[in-house]
């Protein structure tokens, strides 16, 4: 039997690391999110939503006192489309951290917005 | 029944399936886990009871020959070592001083196992290996590895041991050199029936997008005397250092150091670099010994594995498979 995993195999380095998808807001009006984050040995760095509105992701902070459900900060800068900075402010939790659809959720703050988030590991 | 049981220790951890039977390779929590290198027989790896050690066979150029001499069989019988972090050695080759007390007071106190500290190979987390070069996140990581009894090890889902794991995954190996070829190849029975090749032709690494990702890295080897020096790199992020978890990242690099020191040993070194993950190298050593009447027998690791329908993620759905439909219970646990 040859077996066809459908949930494919997760990557085991920074558990960060990588690209996440998902959505952020009310229910009713989710605005999309995309995370493209590297680990290069002494900071997390990447963006928010590649492409014409993306925004850096600056001083991002860990607490691992709960080794099964990272506690994770993290702020961004960009710019919308009109030119005007937009500063985003991220508290969020990892969770599933060893499997492949690894989760982050939490609160994301942007623009004087204020919502939850969910982000799943591609 | 066809096979030998080669290790059936307590906690089982991953089921590897051989030509239709199922054994059960598990991780263990007992001191006998990480034996001195004199224990293991350096020096006479057949045996200490099996008369004085044969000399190290040679090739008709004089190199050393990692493989079988012509007309006899033998293969090399690679231990399982779960918890690497319990064979690092010092420069002078030998276990760390700080293992060699864990391993003392775990057998001081008759266990050794969980609770005791990690000493002996137990699931202590991070805390019981100070000497390992940690950073935050990948002491974080091994933590939640040694929480959930590495029920996430890739190994699990047949997938390839990455770096040094190769020399740590309890399958037979051959290695065959080809010296008009300018390489060195080694199969492996176990670790998905994979193969390495080693360049001798003193090429060099590729660079940038060149250097793709791969479980074993790319290999380039050289022979310092008898010594065959193995410089590796180019590793994914898909595999585990060992059973235990301790993780490591695209950045790794891996010095190897082969020696056979007569025909029933050989012996291992593997120096670490991986500045994603720990803050300074570290050096890993083992012996190998050599199996005179082996051969390597087929072993198709993805062959009925139902490990894979078993596992649950840490939110209790199945991670291969259907998911649960609402309101269906999902499956029973992980093992």
């Amino acid at each position: 039997m040859l077996l066809a995993p459908s949930g494919a195999w997760a990557q085991f380095g920074h558990p960060l690391k990588g690209q996440w998808s998902g959505q952020w807001g009310p229910s009713d009006n989710p605005k999309r999110l995309l995370l493209d984050l590297h680990w290069d040995g002494k900071d997390i760095t990447g963006v928010v939503n590649p492409g014409e509105e993306a925004a850096a992701v600056k001083s991002v902070t860990f607490d691992y006192s709960n080794p099964s459900a990272w506690k994770v900060k993290f702020t961004a800068e960009g710019k919308d489309k009109s030119g005007k900075p937009v500063a985003i402010s991220v508290d969020g939790t990892l969770e599933n951290i060893g499997a492949y659809n690894k989760l982050f959720h939490g609160t994301w703050v942007e623009g004087g917005q204020k919502g939850d988030f969910t982000l799943t590991r591609n | 029944m066809s096979r030998v049981l080669r290790t059936a220790l307590t906690g089982a951890a991953a089921v590897i399936v051989f030509s239709g039977t199922a054994w059960i390779v598990a991780a263990q929590s007992r001191p006998g886990d990480a034996p001195t290198l004199q224990a293991q027989g350096r020096g006479g790896g057949r045996g200490r009871d099996a008369g004085p050690a044969l000399p190290t066979p040679r090739l008709p150029d004089g190199t050393v020959n990692f493989g079988r001499i012509p007309g006899e069989k033998g293969v090399w019988a690679v231990p399982y070592i779960t918890n690497m972090a319990m064979r690092v050695v010092g420069d002078d080759g030998q276990l760390l001083p700080a293992i060699q007390q864990t391993q003392n007071a775990a057998r001081g106190a008759g266990a050794g196992g969980r609770g005791a500290g990690g000493g002996g190979g137990g699931r202590g987390g991070s805390k019981s290996e100070p000497w390992m070069p940690w950073m935050p996140w990948s002491a974080a990581v091994y933590d939640y590895n040694s929480k959930n009894e590495s029920k996430y090890d890739p190994e699990g889902y047949c997938l390839p041991p990455g770096g040094p794991r190769m020399m740590a995954t309890p399958y037979q190996m051959e290695i065959i050199q080809q010296p008009e070829h300018k390489r060195i190849m080694m199969i492996f029975e176990g670790a998905t029936h994979i193969w390495r090749e080693i360049y001798m032709d003193g090429r060099s690494f590729p660079e940038g997008d060149a250097l793709n990702p791969t479980y074993l890295g790319y290999s380039v080897g050289k022979w310092d005397g008898d010594t065959l020096v193995v410089e590796n790199k180019g590793f994914n992020e898909n595999s585990w250092l060992d059973y235990f978890g301790h993780p490591h990242t695209d950045q790794m690099q891996v010095i190897e150091r082969w020696t056979r020191p007569n025909k029933s040993t050989l012996h291992y070194q593997a120096t670490v670099t991986d500045p994603g993950a720990y803050t300074r190298p570290f050096t890993i050593a083992w012996d190998i010994p050599w199996r005179e009447d082996g051969e390597l027998p087929e072993y198709i690791c993805q062959e009925n594995n139902r490990y894979l329908h078993r596992l649950e993620d840490d939110f209790g759905q199945p991670i291969f498979g259907p998911r649960p439909q609402p309101g269906q219970k999902p499956s029973t646990g992980t093992r």
